[in-house]
């Protein structure tokens, strides 16, 4: 399709920079002192390379991709130089532009993509619009360049006639993030700077959108610059990874090398504590300690602190460059005995070969076991939300959204299931449902044998209380900073369960329990903690709190909906454990909820629990975590493992096992097997039939709702319905 | 997709046939109050209106008959046959006749009318433009001297009550500077057609009422003001200045746009709202509008022409309501499929 004009040098030359950044800092003024926010950096861009940057929030990664377009929102200063090398013509001083010199270089040379494609689109005007008044504004051809973005859209597998004529409101998430990538291309950049685009997105879109990112590149010819903070994702297409840490590259080098040979403790340690689906769940370990506030950036090495290796001199002296061999770089006085050090997983799982059978929490639940009587039980569970209607409707037929659809599914003392699937796939809504807090339009959710709806109305045997149901089934939320009080201090919040429920305990025993509580939870010391107000508090430590408060109830179930997801990378493990050790204190089941097939692995083997997979409303696979990643029978299944990223796993099976990157409209789903439209397998049967759960022969824990697992079903002899549609999202070689 | 496609209209036809049904349920409401009032008041309004009626020499049998004529309620008949043809005669666009100006009360309110909508739509218009004009260049320069005059200005505006703003204009511009007619709607001596000094002489005339309605304008300005610091702050601005579009496009097409998008609903309640300040204000000023009949028929116990121009107010606003709703979705797009 069309090419952009340099079709010279597809190869990258050793030592061939597009952008080289030298001594860029970047400061804000503060009440508190100055701010630095990107502190001295020394980077080379290489032509036609995907460079992955990696860092935590607050390490200044957004900082440097704004660096790179000179596009520092005010009052933030950039100083240093940052050289940019065009195709042809002379080198240009980015930081020396004119505004009229910076309207070439923005868009035309150097282009970005931001992480909220939600609101980078003007809400009043058509998706066409901004590719018109972006061309007109360059002072390009329009029709040529429709013409082109028309081309761009077809490429990222979008409608174009749709998309264009579309709001942006009209769009779906991913479908918006793939129309900002095309704006951004539209003129024709050689350098393409990405910051976050997928952070928004679900499992499946993001992998679809990292793979559409590599064909774009061969396609486009670009320079990527991929920022993000988790590791795994860019590990798939950078040449180059960088690791970002306070605000400085601490380690540079080739992703092969960055991921296997890490020469920096900070790569390393971060390395492993991230989930991922391969590597021993044991090996997994969290950083300790928090990344430095910009304002007092420690003297020496800024990881010292955290670093196991740190001596005095890396208190001292700030770790130039070293070269580890080749062109990886990595900024530590001990990157030759940091790879001993500190063994990464794949080390450790050689060494575990041979004591396979000595792993840690792995083992069944005693209680789930046939006879058990389950702590809360699903059946056929159905939750249909009618969209908003006003009067004089009411004789119309509504819209409904069939958010969970004949779900059943139980949970046993001290059991823990994980909720995987995408957003908008009803995970949440049963999870709710099931700790009693939306009421199922269907099917009957049962606490010890009491249909707890049922006790609600009344209508209960008396034997158990409404009260008593709604204080052993305990939630807490996706977002701690929204789900405390922000007026009330951590001691009122609380004291409230405790008030409630235990009316015995008089002002000083409450305060005594919270107290040890909080030590508890690695809060210390807890008298200072008490007395603070939510915004005090680190999204860490609110989290804690809101876990502590569910906790008090001494709930029986706690259902937990992405208790992990706003946390940064480095501290996502340690909340898990957190959370694993705190049901042994307090002999809950939990409930979790996860868009994140890693962070389920780690929970649900750490507990010796399940993996269930949530599909438009369906529970389609069910199973302990093993069966789940390395034996799944569901398509779908499939197809979040696939998408999972893998840390230094050669996926060299890249062809991709959905057809349909966009999710279908739940208002509407499709009939039968509601998978049926993305998946490969699909058949004319399943377009007709709805697959019950069939039970996998292998595992009696472990259950599918697809065809494929019943080796005799009609399934087999029905025409394939694939071949007409042409696979989508698929690599072109 | 063409399915999709179809049923998100007929959802916009459904939504809108819904809004009209509740502003004429509104407009019913308010019918059946009026009757409800006139009928069950304590005080008897119709027996006050035939003992008045009485008092004046005519006999009482007549003077029912006039009541019943005057106000379109047959005070002997059973409830819901006179509710019934009350609201008929009221459908019919027949209000009743006004005893202090034995006229039907259509006619009166029909000729005074123009004169309100005139002061409003000029108020509005231009106390809004005043307003948002005002309310982006405290945005711009948001934290300087010139926002900080701007506010104070504006929040000065915004706590004077019109009327007393109404009387201090009266007091200087009226009476000591003699600019500007101490009252009255149109020239006295000019004869009423198109020449220019009746013209300027309405414009004269209704000069002040408009200028004391500028008092919204404060209101209006905050709003702005705080519209646009939001939309600064947001995404797609940045994007836009990256993507190297004019300052033009971006202050009037991204900025402005959106900021105004929420004023357009405050800006029709508001003309609603001015309906009802216009009683006051038309008194102040001997504006024979719709207001000035409304408060002189209180006075006079003319109470067929009062209860018309409570219904023309009323409906006004319904109106005014309706419109702002079953138009917001050509302002603002996300509002056309999710409502």
């Amino acid at each position: 399709m069309t090419v952009s004009e340099t079709d010279y040098q597809p190869e990258p030359k050793q030592g061939d920079s597009i952008l080289e950044i030298r001594n860029a800092s970047v400061t804000f003024d503060m009440d508190r002192g100055e701010s630095r926010v990107l502190d001295d950096v020394d980077l080379d861009i290489e032509r036609n390379e995907i460079l992955g940057v990696v860092g935590e929030s607050g390490s200044g990664k957004s900082m440097l991709a704004s660096a790179l377009l000179d596009a520092i929102v005010d009052p933030g200063v950039l100083y240093g130089d940052i050289t940019y090398h065009p195709p042809d013509g002379s080198p240009i001083d980015i930081l020396d532009l004119d505004k009229q010199g910076l309207k070439e270089l923005r868009w035309e040379e150097i282009s970005m993509v931001f992480q909220g494609a939600m609101s980078s689109f003007n809400p009043v005007r058509k998706i066409r619009t901004h590719f018109v008044e972006t061309l007109d504004a360059h002072d390009y051809d329009i029709d040529e360049g429709i013409e082109r973005t028309e081309g761009i859209l077809e490429d990222l597998y979008l409608d174009p006639d749709r998309v264009l004529d579309s709001y942006p409101h009209e769009l779906s998430g991913g479908m918006k993030q793939r129309a900002l990538i095309a704006l951004s291309l539209v003129l024709e950049p050689e350098v393409l700077v990405m910051d976050e685009p997928t952070a928004a997105l679900d499992l499946l879109m993001q992998r679809s959108i990292i793979s559409l990112i590599q064909e774009i590149k061969e396609e486009y010819d670009l320079t990527i610059v991929f920022i993000t903070h988790d590791l795994p994702l860019v590990a798939d297409i950078a040449d180059r990874i960088g690791v970002l840490y306070a605000f400085e590259f601490v380690e540079l080098g080739p992703t092969g090398e960055i991921l296997e040979n890490a020469a920096h403790p900070y790569t390393r340690l971060l390395l492993k504590s991230t989930p991922n689906l391969e590597a021993p769940i044991e090996t997994m370990q969290p950083v300790e300690g928090s990344a430095p506030d910009p304002v007092n950036v420690p003297s020496g090495c800024s990881f010292h602190r955290r670093c196991p290796l740190a001596t005095q001199e890396c208190r001292d002296v700030d770790p130039g460059p070293y070269d580890a061999g080749g062109s990886h770089v990595s900024h530590c006085h001990h990157w030759e005995s940091a790879r001993e050090e500190i063994p990464m997983s794949y080390d450790l799982k050689e060494i575990d070969t041979g004591s396979e059978s000595a792993k840690i929490g792995k083992g069944d639940t005693a209680s789930r076991t046939a006879s058990a009587e389950p702590v809360v039980s699903l059946d056929d569970v159905e939750v249909h939300f009618e969209k908003e209607k006003g009067f004089l409707d009411m004789f119309d037929e509504p819209d409904v959204v069939e958010a969970v659809d004949g779900v059943s599914m139980d949970i046993y003392e001290r059991d823990v299931v994980v909720l995987v699937g995408e957003s908008g796939c009803g995970k949440t809504t049963l999870g709710k449902t099931a700790v009693g807090l939306q009421e199922p339009t269907g099917g009957s959710v049962n606490y010890r044998g009491h249909d707890i709806w049922d006790v609600k109305a009344g209508d209960g045997d008396g034997s158990i209380s409404w009260d008593e149901i709604r204080r052993s089934l305990q939630i807490v939320h996706q977002d701690p900073g929204s789900a405390l009080n922000p007026h009330r201090r951590v001691k009122a919040s609380l004291e409230a369960p405790l008030k409630r429920w235990n009316d015995d305990l008089d002002g000083n025993d409450r305060k005594q329990r919270i107290l040890s509580l909080l030590e508890h939870v690695g809060m210390s010391p807890p008298e200072d903690y008490i007395d603070r107000y939510p915004h005090q508090l680190s999204g860490g430590e609110q989290q804690r709190v809101a876990l502590i408060r569910a906790m008090l109830m001494n709930p029986d179930v706690i259902m937990a909906d992405e208790p992990v997801s706003a946390l940064d990378v480095s501290l996502r493990v340690e909340m898990m454990d957190l959370m694993i050790q705190l049901q042994d204190t307090f002999n809950t089941s939990y409930l979790f909820v996860s868009h994140d097939l890693s962070n389920a692995r780690y929970i649900a083997e750490k507990t010796g629990g399940r993996i269930g997979v949530v599909y438009l409303g369906r529970l389609v696979e069910i199973g302990p975590p093993d069966e789940i990643i390395h034996n799944p029978q569901h398509p779908y299944t499939k197809a979040l493992c696939w998408a999972t990223p893998e840390l230094g796993a050669d996926n060299d099976d890249d062809e991709s096992p959905i057809r349909e990157i966009d999710i279908p409209d739940p208002t509407n789903p499709p009939s039968g097997c509601r998978y049926h439209t993305r998946c490969a397998k699909a058949r004319e049967v399943c377009r007709q039939q709805d697959p019950g759960a069939f039970d996998i022969p292998d595992d009696d824990l472990h259950e599918a709702a697809c065809f494929r697992v019943l080796d005799d079903h009609e399934y087999w002899d029905s025409e394939s319905i694939t071949e007409e549609d042409e696979l989508v999202a698929q690599g072109d070689d | 997709m063409i399915l999709n496609k179809y049923a998100s209209t007929m959802v916009t036809i459904d939504w809108r046939i819904r809004r009209l049904g509740q502003a004429v349920f509104t407009v019913w409401a308010v019918i059946t109050l009026s009757f409800a009032l006139v009928r069950m008041l304590p005080g008897n309004m119709m027996g006050a209106m035939i003992t008045r009626l009485a008092r004046q020499g005519i006999n009482p049998a007549r003077a029912r008959e006039l009541v019943e004529y005057r106000m379109t309620i047959d005070p002997d008949a059973p409830l819901l046959p006179a509710y019934l043809s009350y609201v008929s005669e009221t459908l019919q666009g027949n209000l009743g006749q006004s005893v202090f100006y034995s006229r039907p009360v259509v006619d009166v309110l029909a000729e005074a009318l123009p004169w309100t909508l005139f002061v409003l739509s000029w108020a509005v218009f231009i106390s809004f433009f005043i307003g948002i004009s005002i309310g982006a260049l405290m945005a711009y320069w948001e934290g300087g001297k010139l926002d900080i005059g701007l506010t104070s200005y504006a929040v000065l505006m915004g706590s004077i009550p019109f009327y007393v703003l109404a009387i201090l204009l009266l007091i200087f511009l009226s009476y000591r500077l003699g600019w500007f007619p101490t009252g009255g709607r149109q020239p006295i001596a000019t004869d009423p057609g198109f020449n220019l000094t009746y013209i300027s002489g309405i414009v004269t005339h209704a000069a002040l009422p408009v200028l004391s309605m500028l008092v919204a304008s404060g209101v209006a300005s905050l709003g702005m003001r705080g519209n646009s610091i939001r939309v600064l702050g947001e995404d797609y601005l940045r994007v836009a200045r990256l993507r190297g579009l004019s300052d033009i496009t971006i202050s009037t097409q991204y900025v402005a746009r959106n900021a105004v998008l929420p004023m357009y609903t405050t800006l029709l309640i508001s003309i609603g709202e001015m309906f009802g300040g216009s009683i006051v204000l038309e008194q102040v000023f001997q504006y024979r509008g719709v207001g000035w009949y409304m408060l002189s028929a209180t006075h006079q116990r003319d109470y067929p022409l009062m209860m018309g121009g409570f219904m023309v107010i009323t409906v006004a606003m319904v109106i005014a309501l309706l419109l702002a709703d079953l138009t917001y979705g050509y302002v603002d797009p996300r509002a056309r499929r999710s409502q």
